[in-house]
């Protein structure tokens, strides 16, 4: 979130593009906006400023204009008293639910390009919102709002107002059922006896166990462990080389084995629910549908998603990225397929400027190809601004 | 007509306190008139069990008499507990209360269960096909002790946002409620004169009691810990965690993997927590053993102060010079320690 220093002409224009653009656009404010903390970073690469509270949209419309932040943000909490200088005084009343996926909090996503990793966060976005949020919460759509966050991610709100009053270890518990944390193979796998014997006693004692998992139609995740774990096994047994396909997943010794053991009859059996593979099978299996289904949060277990915190700041919707200058746009789950942050996104204009770079850069943004080599180039606007943000260029 | 013995089996319904309204009891009649002797009595029995047995204990509810006695009970028990204030006591007298009704209600039928659970203002369905209790998932939240595995939701069948419960654990939900509503009632009602006053030397006898069971807790050897070192963050959930109250999971987990990273082993971090009312060894060791790596494939890292402000459980009112100067509870402590 920290600023950054830039050089004065560059400074110039981007503080007149952003201007120019909170001057022709209205940003809406949130929700109980009055109730809300706004906080602020600005161009001259100094902290923060925070504690802000805002009781009228043309004054907060107004303070854009005459301070032209590169970054707004608003609390998702809202308080008795949002100006407060600490949280204490503030008054915490409640707060919204906030998923916030980031590219740069998943796992190896700094090996690929920024298209790559907006993908990657698409696609764990997806998940969070239908299969998790819509299905599982059965949260209604209209209380859900999605954001492309101006960056390399996605932001969800969930405004239901049943859920305004976790608390942060509520909400943890809410992160770990989405993320597939502390799923008990235990309850999830239950033994049944097929067959037994009986002694002189009289006793019966079972000779046969077999393993019974749930069913693909059961709900939660229940269901989503069974399907999870037919598709697996189809997707290997349909692959050209299925030996290989196992190793891709991380099985290193016993791949020829294990599909020599899938035979048709054990696949039939599986599919019927009976999952009578040996215990490191099983774990195979789980551990890599556990990791298709569940949402990818953050890099480490310890690394805490921004769900818990309760009191975090996020971004305004409609303001801009200070440094892309793209817009955090409002998106449906069903435009998110085919959502381009680089066209889509794009608020600033086309007006061409020369700028200085630095080494080479491909882009394609707004459908236009753009081969960039180091030295003067001139440029749309909207582009230049990423360029300046990545401090790889600067205008002279 | 009210039904005496299920106001007497749960005094905590609002038609029990109802009853006490109705039938304009005084509070001066509750203490001094002898018609009352008997619940007083039993008020006093209520907490000798709780601190003994953590249960209130079981009385005959034969007649009439019986019930209204045991249910005037109840307040007496409860305004006691509140004058003699001990925290540690608190908690465990409310978890006695709680676990005394699960006992009741655990034998009650579906419509009862649901009837009392009203009470909680749940937003619940039951499912008659499948005999179970539908509860939505934010009062699952608040109620159900999500520190045991297999009371987290992702162990739970969920679906559009309702979770699905035996009837058993439904109970266990209730008793839950049941218990931080207690718990809460005894943090903010204040001691009463009279009360003070009419019970003073059972006041003084459970306080003594209280207070003895206390010190021996503390003189059993901690490992190689030092409590008087902790950071104030560490020193707050602990207390917190060895007096029963609710410990938020991520208070747990930084007091657990900071331990963990001062080489206690498993038994000696159980041993800390020991002295919680409602501690449960093998729940317990299931969590430490798995906070702590010994079941999981990462053993976590102690948080520092950054991310223990972020969750709120630095108590930034209680820092002190130390907490200044490091920027982790492990260095506080070492700090501290080496500086003896
Ligand atoms: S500053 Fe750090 S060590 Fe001190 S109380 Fe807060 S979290 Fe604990």
């Amino acid at each position: 979130m920290d600023g950054f220093k830039i050089s004065n002409k560059s400074f110039e224009f981007l503080k007149n593009i952003f201007k120019d653009y909170y001057k022709n656009n209205i940003i809406d404010l949130p929700d109980r906006f009055g109730r809300r903390e706004f906080a602020f970073l600005f161009f001259n690469g100094k902290g923060m400023v925070r504690h802000l509270s805002f009781n009228k949209k043309i004054i907060f419309n107004k303070f854009l204009i005459n301070r032209y932040p590169a970054h707004c943000y608003y609390s998702s909490a809202y308080y008795t008293i949002p100006d407060a200088p600490t949280m204490q005084e503030k008054k915490w009343m409640g707060a919204e639910l906030i998923f916030d996926l980031d590219s740069d909090h998943l796992p190896n996503a700094e090996k690929l390009n920024y298209e790559q990793q907006l993908n990657l966060v698409k696609k764990e976005f997806y998940k969070l919102v239908n299969d998790f949020l819509l299905n599982d919460f059965g949260f209604n759509e209209k209380y859900i709002r999605l954001y492309f966050s101006g960056g390399r991610g996605y932001h969800c709100h969930v405004e239901d107002p049943k859920i305004l009053h976790l608390d942060s270890s509520e909400r943890r518990e809410i992160v770990d059922y989405i993320t597939g944390r502390d799923l008990k193979e235990k309850l999830l796998f239950s033994e049944k006896i097929t067959n037994t014997r009986k002694l002189k006693s009289g006793k019966n004692v079972p000779i046969e166990k077999t393993l019974i998992m749930p069913k693909p139609n059961e709900p939660g995740w229940r269901g989503r462990i069974s399907r999870g774990l037919i598709d697996l096994l189809d997707e290997i047994r349909m692959s050209n080389d299925p030996v290989k396909k196992l190793q891709e997943y991380g099985v290193k010794n016993n791949a020829e084995k294990l599909i020599s053991d899938l035979s048709d009859e054990r696949i039939n059996r599986i599919k019927e629910g009976r999952l009578d593979q040996s215990k490191t099978i099983r774990k195979f299996f789980l551990n890599n549908v556990l990791r298709k289904t569940a949402v990818t949060m953050s890099a480490g277990e310890t690394d805490e998603p921004v769900t818990c915190d309760i009191k975090r700041l996020i971004r305004l919707p409609l303001s801009l990225h200070g440094k892309t200058g793209l817009k955090v746009i409002p998106l449906k789950i069903d435009e998110l397929k085919e959502f381009n942050p680089l066209k889509n996104a794009v608020a600033l204009p086309e007006k061409s400027v020369k700028i200085q770079l630095n080494q080479k850069f491909n882009i394609i943004m707004n459908d236009e190809k753009f081969n960039l080599h180091p030295g003067e180039n001139e440029i749309p606007s909207y582009l230049a601004v990423i360029l300046i943000g990545r401090k790889i260029a600067t205008i002279e | 007509m009210t039904d005496l013995p299920v106001l007497a089996k749960y005094p905590f319904l609002k038609e029990s306190k109802n009853y006490v309204k109705e039938n304009e009891i005084s509070i001066d009649e509750l203490l001094n008139d002898s018609i009352y002797e008997r619940a007083r009595l039993i008020g006093i029995e209520r907490l000798d069990n709780a601190f003994n047995k953590r249960d209130v204990g079981n009385r005959a509810l034969a007649t009439d008499y019986d019930c209204i006695m045991e249910l005037l009970s109840y307040p007496i028990a409860r305004m006691i507990t509140v004058c003699i204030g001990d925290i540690y006591f608190k908690r465990s007298y409310a978890l006695s209360e709680a676990v005394h009704s699960y006992n009741y209600l655990i034998n009650e039928s579906t419509s009862n269960l649901i009837k009392i659970s009203d009470e909680f203002k749940f937003n619940i369905k039951y499912d008659k096909n499948n005999k179970k209790f539908l509860i939505y998932f934010t009062d699952y939240l608040k109620n159900a002790p999500t520190r045991y595995s297999q009371w987290k939701m992702i162990n739970r069948v969920m679906e559009n946002g309702y979770i699905s419960l035996s009837s058993k654990d439904f109970t266990r939900i209730i008793q839950e409620a049941l218990r931080s509503r207690i718990n809460n009632e005894l943090d903010t009602r204040k001691c009463s004169k009279i009360i003070n006053e009419s019970f003073k030397s059972d006041i003084i006898r459970l306080s003594k009691l209280i207070e003895k069971h206390r010190k021996k807790i503390e003189i059993e050897p901690m490992g190689s810990l030092d409590e008087n070192k902790l950071p104030p963050c560490m020193k707050e959930i602990l207390k917190s965690i060895q007096s029963g109250e609710n410990v938020p999971h991520m208070g747990r987990f930084a007091m657990v993997a900071f331990l963990n990273s001062l080489k206690l082993n498993t038994s000696e971090i159980l041993q800390l927590f020991s002295t919680a009312p409602d501690f449960e060894e093998e729940k317990s060791r299931y969590q430490v053993e798995h906070i702590s790596g010994k079941t999981s494939s990462t053993s976590y890292t102690s948080p520092g102060c950054d991310k223990m402000r972020s969750y709120g459980i630095c108590p930034t009112e209680k820092m002190d010079e130390l907490c200044k100067r490091y920027r982790h509870p492990l260095t506080y402590y070492k700090v501290k320690w080496r500086n003896k």
